[in-house]
């Protein structure tokens, strides 16, 4: 087995030098869940990087280079995603955008590492991802600890709430959020959580969770899930005549969690960052619609977008696809990203912090700074 | 929130998800019983129905019909969605079964687990892959029995899954079709033998069953508010485990063992660490079949058949 | 006159011949019994007739119709019904309701209205359960039309078996060894049952291999042996006949007609 893997990896390897030097084309891998539960978001990933290639090619792109786009479907599954970006790596890719699932990019950024190719992480937040030391390795996207720690400023400073509940799906990325959530909470001291409940992905009854929730009446219930049993939650504790104030974060936020949760969404507090309205990203958005014929576009668009044009830009800067100089130069440098000012640290984490949103008469509307503490 | 108020509420949550999981288990059971095979595309068909019933919603919705005519909207909604998708399960039949009727079981189970990625995926071409919202018909209105909480939609899709299961017996029991779909389910030779129509009874057989999950179907889309090309799955494994526990084959085993499964199910979340739940069905399954192997209702199925 | 004809019918499974080249002709309103050693091939002959398989060679015709290719449940159209060696009863339905579906075969209502529950529909559903009331009432069976049929005593069930046939208004009825497992007297009480259906217009097609039986009611005996028809005559007849005595080999024929 590992004999076949090595072998596997000098043929990728043989096979993507011969590639660059033949044909000079710029490959971008991306994984995401393109099939399952989750290939909303996963679509959502692959058109932002196509988004990016179209947009960048038309400013110019990088002379002498074509740039191509190979989709890899990582599933939300560990075993799924290592064997796409063992694909990847046999075609020759430069670059990876992806994956989504924290559980997915860990192992799947095994072999990347292996193979020093560079990769960008647009959705997984888990602390992990950037701190098993990889030199090649970028998360756009907000760390869990960082989204926990707005979570419980707004809980604690602008709620003020006393008693909480947790939920999550049991997966690495939510329980990484109820994890830090709770060890935040009990460093402080200020608030009691009152109950620890778990779901399953897919499920779409969580009216017994709920129910065990409401005998137990805390003042907040914080919903660790994704955006589809985000809808589904948010309904049934609604129906159930639940009071307490929901919270939820950066999975959830997208517009189907309000299309699909309608009303019952409806006062429900998410953490998401926020980024400046700038011309690129007005220029993005009407691209992004234009392109793929869309309404609105899933948080994970933007960050996408935002990781293949700072790949780009780097390749485009340092003049090379030499993975040690362009990690260098994406490192060294501070891009202008769709989702705000992009600069990354030593470990590869972005520098970016999350507000609190609310939805109101169906739109997400920025709430709360727990950097200022103060009302939007 | 006091502990009666606490128990009542459970237990509309159990009756709740225990009439759909029964309703997508009477499929399972009534093709079981006349071809003894486990029709694994049924979480599709029961998928299909929930597409079907809110591409009529959502069309009636356009044209303002749902507020003036509420009730037959209802009817409109289920019915379509019913009779498309009992069409459907004969044109499966056809294509898939039928001319595997005297094959291996492998070949016929193979040939069902086809049938179902093939759904699933030309589901997920068609209708997309992410979640599609359903119009809601009912709101969050709702009324408080000592102190818990039913929402009228609740009402309205418990009351109609009893009402199909009543139905259902009161065909097979007291029909001429239904008893012949009975004598064909305990002896095909036989049956045939006494002039019963051996292939229009399997087809009926396969307008009923996915009918029955189609209304699950469209109950599920109207009360959840979202369908998504792969629902079925989750649904297609608690239901299967129903008719197992109930004894596959047998109709009202099929509607105790969705009502067992939805009450394990609750009563786990509600008094256990809701961690381990997913295991409770089979943990209970398990149980049953070590002591009962043919399911609480099942017939010992030695009855020779040539 | 008569009724079912076979004409040179013969059946092979794979390099077995079971039936070879077999004429049988079966006369309206008779008794006519088919009698044989174990494996002599006659519940093939039945099988054959009832479309369970087709011969493979020679024709079978009821009525001057040929039946050769039809399948079980056309041929009870025409009037042919049968029972089994083995009780083959609906075990989880009642009495009345094994009797019912043997009766549905000559009503009217399709699947569609009675899907819908028509009036229509519910009327005849009425009818039948008269109707087979009656037939339970025959057959001495109609106290017990709402047990089911797997608690009934063995005679009962063999009983219920020629209740659901009689059921399905046939001009022919095929009785497989319809005496098996019986004690004397239920066998006494079967031979005055086969009589009394004779005489409301039945024809008798029988296999049997309780001799008694057989001579007791039978018109006339067909005997087989390893698929050849040996010999054919009144039950007198058969009870001197050489070849018939050997073929039963030390089986000694007890007659007491």
């Amino acid at each position: 087995m590992r004999k076949m893997g090595i072998l596997v990896l000098c043929l990728a390897v043989a096979v993507g030098f011969s590639s660059m030097a033949a044909a000079k084309t710029l490959k971008i891998g991306t994984l995401s869940p393109l099939t399952g539960p989750y290939a909303q978001d996963g679509t959502d990933i692959l058109q932002g990087v196509k988004t990016a290639v179209a947009v960048f090619q038309k400013a110019g792109g990088i002379p002498g280079y074509k740039i191509e786009v190979i989709p890899g479907d990582s599933a939300c599954d560990g075993g799924k995603a290592t064997m796409a970006a063992n694909n990847l790596i046999n075609q020759g890719v430069n670059g990876v955008v992806g994956a989504y699932c924290s559980s997915a990019t860990i192992p799947s950024s095994v072999p990347l590492n292996e193979a020093n190719i560079i990769q960008i992480t647009p959705a997984s937040t888990h602390t992990d991802v950037t701190a098993r030391g990889f030199k090649q390795i970028f998360r756009m996207c907000p760390r869990d600890d960082v989204q926990a720690w707005s979570t419980v400023k707004f809980l604690e400073d602008g709620l003020k709430v006393k008693t909480l509940a947790l939920i999550d799906d049991r997966q690495t990325y939510t329980v990484g959020l109820t994890e830090n959530i709770t060890k935040f909470v009990n460093e402080d001291k200020k608030i009691k959580i009152v109950a620890l409940e778990h779901i399953t992905p897919g499920d779409k009854d969580f009216t017994a969770v709920l129910t065990k929730l409401k005998k137990l009446n805390p003042d907040a219930i914080y919903m660790g899930v994704y955006q589809p049993e985000g809808s589904l939650m948010v309904r049934q504790a609604k129906a159930l005549g639940i009071k307490a104030t929901l919270l939820s974060e950066d999975a959830v936020y997208h517009p189907k969690f309000i299309e699909v949760g309608g009303k019952a969404a409806e006062g429900t507090f998410l953490t998401y960052a926020k980024a400046p309205d700038t011309p690129e990203r007005r220029n993005f958005e009407k691209t992004y619609k234009k392109m793929w014929n869309a309404q609105a576009i899933g948080s994970y668009g933007y960050y996408a977008y935002d990781s293949a044009m700072v790949f780009m830009e780097a390749v485009k800067k340092a003049g090379t696809t030499d993975t040690n100089k362009v990690a260098a130069t994406i490192r060294d440098n501070t891009w202008n990203g769709v989702s705000g000012k992009i600069k990354f640290d030593e470990k590869g984490d972005r520098k970016l912090a999350h507000i609190i949103w609310i939805v109101k008469d169906g739109k997400f509307v920025p709430y709360w700074d727990p950097m200022t503490e103060k009302y939007f | 929130m006091d502990t009666s108020s606490f128990l009542v509420q459970q237990l509309i949550n159990a009756l709740f998800l225990g009439s759909i999981y029964a309703l997508i288990a009477l499929g399972y059971t009534m093709v079981y019983g006349i071809i003894e095979l486990i029709n694994f595309a049924h979480g599709e068909l029961f998928t299909a129905g929930a597409f079907i019933g809110l591409i009529v919603l959502a069309a009636l919705q356009k044209y303002g019909f749902v507020q003036t005519h509420f009730v037959l909207t209802l009817f409109l909604v289920f019915g379509m969605a019913m009779a498309y998708v009992g069409v459907l399960g004969v044109a499966i039949e056809h294509v898939a079964y039928k001319p595997l009727r005297n094959a291996s079981r492998l070949a016929a189970i193979l040939s069902a687990l086809g049938m179902s990625i093939f759904l699933s995926n030309g589901m997920m071409l068609s209708q997309g892959v992410s979640d599609r919202a359903y119009p809601a018909l009912f709101g969050l209105k709702g009324i408080t029995i000592i102190g818990a909480r039913i929402t009228y939609g609740q009402v309205f899709i418990i009351i109609l899954s009893l009402l199909l299961m009543v139905a259902l017996n009161m065909f097979v029991n007291w029909t001429k079709l239904g008893k012949a779909m009975r004598a064909t389910a305990q002896n095909q030779v036989m049956a045939r033998m006494l002039g019963i129509n051996i292939d229009r009874t399997i087809r009926v057989t396969f307008i009923i069953g996915p009918a029955l999950g189609a209304a699950a179907g469209v109950m599920v889309g109207m009360y959840y508010g979202s369908v998504r090309f792969d629902m079925g799955f989750i649904y297609m494994i608690k239901a299967f485990a129903a008719a197992i526990l109930g004894g596959i084959g047998s109709i009202p085993g099929a509607v105790l063992g969705g009502m067992i499964i939805g009450g394990v199910e609750v009563a786990w979340s509600a008094f256990l660490p809701s961690a381990w739940k997913d295991v409770t069905t089979f943990i209970v399954l398990i149980l049953v079949l070590y002591f009962k192997p043919s399911g609480i209702l099942g017939e010992d199925v030695s009855e020779t058949r040539v | 006159m008569i009724d079912l004809a076979l004409k040179n019918v013969s059946k092979r499974f794979g390099g077995l011949l079971a039936v070879d080249k077999l004429d049988v002709e079966v006369p309206k309103g008779k008794i006519l019994s088919l009698i044989g050693p174990n494996g002599a091939g006659k519940t093939t002959v039945f099988n054959m007739i009832t479309g369970v398989y087709p011969p493979s060679e020679g024709t079978i015709s009821y009525q001057g119709k040929k039946l050769n290719n039809l399948r079980s449940n056309r041929i009870i159209r025409h009037g042919i019904a049968r029972t089994f060696q083995n009780i083959r009863l609906f075990k989880s339905m009642t009495v009345l309701e094994n009797v019912q579906v043997g009766m549905h075969c000559r009503t009217k209502s399709g699947a569609f209205r009675a899907l819908l529950n028509t009036p229509f529909a519910i009327r005849e559903e009425k009818e039948i359960i008269e109707k087979s009331m009656e037939t339970l009432e025959f057959l001495g069976l109609a106290d017990h039309h709402n047990e089911y049929a797997s608690n009934l005593a063995y005679g009962d069930q063999r009983r219920l078996e020629i209740a659901r046939a009689v059921a399905t208004r046939p001009e022919m009825l095929l009785l497989d060894e319809p005496a098996a497992g019986m004690n004397p007297s239920e066998t006494a009480e079967l031979m005055d049952l086969i009589l009394k259906l004779r005489d409301t217009g039945l024809t008798i097609f029988l296999v049997e291999h309780d001799m008694r039986l057989v001579m007791g009611i039978s018109e006339m005996v067909v005997v087989l042996d390893h698929g050849h028809k040996i010999a054919q005559g009144e039950p007198k007849e058969i009870q001197q006949n050489e070849k018939v005595i050997e073929a039963y080999l030390g089986t000694k024929v007890k007659a007491k007609a």
